[in-house]
């Protein structure tokens, strides 16, 4: 499967242009997740999109959240900010919104996004803050060992569920597209080249693009695994008819994640505004918030209390 | 006369706030020092509530409980309030049941309180106008009570006013029927009108931070409304237009401080304001903060806890939350301010300390402090430079190397830059890491970094001021005060002083981590040293005395949601100097 077979020369001809940047990104740190786990291909794809993207080291922020993913936070050499199990969204929403001319991307997990932090998620979405969101979807809790997240399949037996998961799981497109995003889309991890163009055009979305990937855990998800995802597989860009810019055919593509699964750009906004530009405070400014700490005259207000 | 007490009563939304802005103002346009706050319950409308305006020629600076002159109105400001006027004092009215009034009028009677009443409410219709006018009316007759001119207080009200000429025209009959009536007889006092009109700003302390924060530079405010923090982000969005602060309303303050975290660790100044339950969802970051080491500044406008308690009251209750809230062990700075002048101060210093020693920074305010206007000299701009401790010379910028984000330094201070500002990255990691912040889980690796993080503290220590004695060094009594306190016990120093007693307090507005020098010299030289706290453990008491090996006589504590008064610091001092 792949949505780029045409482009797949013109990105292997500038990634071989770009080995410099390529190799700047790249860690001498171990990695250290289990073999065979998606998480390698989805850095991969990361690394692959910021460099066909031409994004700088310089100009990029990543932000991670507490989990298996999270793990790679200090494995790629770029500024990034590891920071709380559930809380990566608002943080990284805040870094985003002080300095919009920086790339700013954020990754968590399932059990993060979806038990410890939803809230975070919900206003994100909402607010339409400048930056993607990458969702590790592994449906469990890797990090500690296998337990059922709100994604887990019903019926698996996952650590302290000993006798099977009662609860249905949730479908995180289906819940996003409710909240009037501006960016949804699906990829999975067994597809590099897959991940690396939906990232590539997460990454150009002004606004909040979220982009869930269905994440292989060969260790704690026995279920869900590659063959399963690669038999059922669907890609929205070889549908026709599929209109990417109507959310009632985004949540009618969302909707089945057993049988017929759609990946790729299930509904993008081409309109969106980014939140700091909907501020009356901020509309028409040209600097960013980091550029204008300086002593700010309030004599005006000052008078107004006389 | 050395201040008159005045308190105008009724239920919550009955126009209380406009009598009391009205009353506030001219007063101050008269040229008095004035000061004013509201007790109200946390309801919108219903309830009663008051709002209590001392006033008098020289600064004040606190609350005073026996009341010279209340206005009422409304019937339970009338039965509310009338045992809360000294003997002497007046109680202004408009209600006209008369079976009420007669024991009312035995009380007032037995009390030596004079009732003074119009039928407002009356007058007010009989010049076309509403129940809300029969404050105007009350108001009128007041001023009257006050024996003074009526120009100042009709010229406010027409500043007020003046964009409805109809309101206005009735709101000038009112006052002017109310004031000039034969109807009745009433009794008059003889307060002198300063000659002179000192220069000065009539503002609560919220009002104080908001400025002081958007002097200081703060480009994004977070926060979700919680009593008695939320005028903070109504004053934020006020200026925001204006000076292009982002203010942004967030959905819980989880996600408040972790965005205060994000925008600080890009580079710009961002600040949040809570109270204690809020801060309670806050600790997780300001846990983060100390580990990535990214300057992080919260206000805890304290009201009485636990839980929900007591929303739109007063406390000194959340200092050792403050100091020990969180997981882990890492230095920060906790302040408390005690008036808009150190509201306005202390919260630019704030910043400076997150930023230059890259940690926590908890600043304490009080309902009190909060809510609470007075006048005070027009700040001074521009006096508090801004430390922000960050690497912007360019050659240094491009000679920085990933290591020295979080090098191992004497004093715990490393580099920090803006993310983009050089070629260096780093990594803000909250798992523990080396200098770079690439984890580690070696025993040797991990100590010496705790440790590097730890001696932020001491570095920090050594440069705080010492606290701050008032009054003379020897005295007859002496407290130990932090936060809204200091602010009755000025006020207690100037009337002690009349009787002959001398008075001094040792005031703290860093509080963590403690100073002792000057707290040691204190004891020394006084023979009887206080303790005044808002809490019921004399917790700052406590760490004092730990700290700084030193024993109070006694503790003055209060915490019943009401602020210190006037006649509690008088009546204990009374009991402890004979
Ligand atoms: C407040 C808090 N609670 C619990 C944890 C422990 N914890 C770490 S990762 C994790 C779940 C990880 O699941 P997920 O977010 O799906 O990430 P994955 O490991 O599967 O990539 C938990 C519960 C924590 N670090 N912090
Ligand atoms: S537990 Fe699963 S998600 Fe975590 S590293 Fe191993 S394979 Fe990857
Ligand atoms: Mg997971």
């Amino acid at each position: 499967m792949s949505c780029c077979g045409k482009n797949q020369r013109d990105v292997i001809e500038t990634l071989e242009k770009r080995k410099k940047d390529y190799m700047a990104l790249e860690s001498k740190e171990k990695l250290t997740w289990c073999s065979g786990c998606g998480n390698y291909g989805i850095q991969k794809a990361i690394e692959r999109a910021l460099v066909l993207e031409d994004i700088k080291q310089q100009d990029l922020v990543m932000c991670f959240d507490i989990g298996c993913n999270g793990n790679g936070s200090d494995k790629i050499n770029t500024t990034t900010f590891h920071g709380l199990h559930g809380r990566i969204i608002s943080a990284a929403a805040g870094a985003a919104i002080a300095n919009t001319k920086m790339q700013v991307l954020a990754e968590a997990g399932d059990g993060a996004t979806f038990s410890e932090g939803p809230n975070h998620l919900i206003h994100g979405v909402r607010n339409n803050y400048p930056m993607t969101f990458i969702f590790h979807n592994n449906e469990n809790y890797g990090l500690t060992t296998g337990q059922a997240s709100a994604m887990t399949r019903m019926g698996q037996k996952m650590n302290a569920t000993p006798d099977g998961v009662v609860v249905k799981p949730m479908n995180a497109c289906k819940f996003v597209l409710s909240l009037e995003p501006t960016f949804v889309a699906r990829t999975f991890s067994g597809d590099i080249d897959h991940m690396t163009e939906i990232f590539r055009l997460a990454m150009n979305h002004k606004g909040f693009a979220f982009v869930e990937v269905f994440q292989m855990c060969p260790t704690y998800n026995k279920h869900t695994t590659q063959t399963w995802f690669e038999e059922r597989i669907i890609d929205l860009s070889t549908m026709k008819g599929y209109d990417k810019h109507n959310i009632k055919h985004a949540m009618e593509a969302a909707e089945d994640i057993e049988k017929e699964i759609k990946v790729g750009i299930l509904y993008e906004d081409k309109k969106s505004v980014p939140y700091q530009e909907l501020l009356e405070s901020r509309k028409t400014k040209k600097t960013e918030l980091v550029d204008e700490v300086k002593h700010v005259d309030i004599t005006k207000f000052i008078n107004k209390q006389k | 006369m050395s201040r008159i007490t005045l308190k105008v009563a009724g239920e919550s939304g009955m126009g209380l706030a406009s009598v009391g802005d009205i009353l506030a103002r001219t007063l101050k346009v008269m040229g008095f020092y004035v000061h004013m706050d509201r007790e109200y319950p946390s309801l919108i409308k219903g309830g009663h509530s008051n709002l209590q305006i001392d006033f008098g020629p020289k600064k004040i600076h606190s609350l005073s409980k026996d009341i010279d002159l209340v206005i009422a109105l409304d019937r339970a400001g009338l039965v509310e309030y009338l045992n809360t006027v000294k003997r002497g004092g007046v109680l202004v009215h408009g209600y006209e049941r008369a079976h009420m009034i007669k024991d009312l009028e035995e009380t007032a009677h037995k009390r030596g309180v004079k009732l003074v009443y119009l039928p407002a409410r009356e007058i007010a219709y009989s010049y076309g106008g509403n129940e809300l006018m029969t404050n105007v009316v009350l108001l009128g007759l007041l001023w009257r009570v006050l024996g003074f001119d009526l120009d100042p207080l009709e010229e406010e009200v027409k500043r007020r006013y003046g964009k409805k000429p109809k309101i206005l025209e009735i709101d000038l009959k009112c006052l002017d029927h109310a004031y000039n009536t034969d109807e009745i007889k009433t009794p008059k006092y003889d307060i002198k009108v300063p000659k002179s009109k000192p220069d000065t700003i009539l503002l609560d302390g919220n009002r104080a931070l908001a400025l002081g924060a958007i002097h200081a530079g703060v480009r994004a405010y977070y926060a979700y409304p919680m009593s008695p923090s939320s005028s903070i982000l109504t004053y934020m969005s006020q200026y925001a237009d204006e000076t292009g602060v982002l203010v942004k309303q967030v959905e819980d303050e989880i996600s408040v401080a972790q965005m205060a975290v994000g925008s600080m660790f890009m580079g710009t100044r961002a600040l949040c304001a809570t109270s204690g339950g809020g801060l309670d969802l806050m600790t997780e970051t300001i846990s983060l903060a100390a580990m990535t080491e990214t300057p992080f500044v919260v206000i805890n406008c304290q009201r009485p806890g636990p839980a929900t308690g007591l929303p739109t009251w007063t406390s000194q209750g959340d200092l050792n939350m403050a100091i020990h809230s969180a997981h882990g062990e890492f230095p920060r700075c906790v302040m408390a301010v005690s008036d808009p002048e150190s509201s306005f101060e202390l919260i630019q210093h704030a910043l400076n300390i997150a930023e230059e020693y890259q940690i926590p920074v908890i600043v304490l305010s009080e309902k009190v402090i909060c809510e609470t206007k007075t006048m005070v000299e027009p700040f001074e701009q521009n006096k508090i430079p801004i430390k922000r401790g960050l690497v912007t010379a360019p050659k240094e910028l491009a000679e920085l190397t990933p290591q020295d984000r979080f090098k191992i330094t004497k004093d715990g201070i490393s580099k920090r830059w803006v993310p983009g500002s050089s070629p260096a990255y780093f990594h803000a990691n909250s798992d523990e890491h080396k200098e770079d912040g690439v984890l580690t889980e070696d025993g040797d690796e991990a100590l010496e970094m705790i440790n590097k993080r730890l001696r932020k503290g001491d570095t920090l220590l050594k440069n705080l001021p010492e606290p701050k004695v008032h009054g003379p060094a020897k005295a007859d009594i002496s407290f130990v005060s932090w936060g809204s306190s200091k602010c009755t016990l000025l006020d207690a120093q100037e009337a002690l002083k009349e009787e002959g007693i001398t008075m001094n307090f040792l005031h703290y507005d860093y509080l963590w981590p403690v100073k002792t020098k000057k707290a040691k010299e204190f004891f020394k030289n006084n023979k009887q040293v206080h303790l005044i706290e808002g809490n019921a453990g004399g917790q700052f008491g406590e760490i004092l005395e730990a700290k700084a090996k030193v024993e109070f006589s006694d503790k003055l504590l209060k915490y019943n949601g009401r602020p210190f008064f006037l006649e509690d610091v008088i009546s204990y001092v009374h009991k402890h100097v004979k």
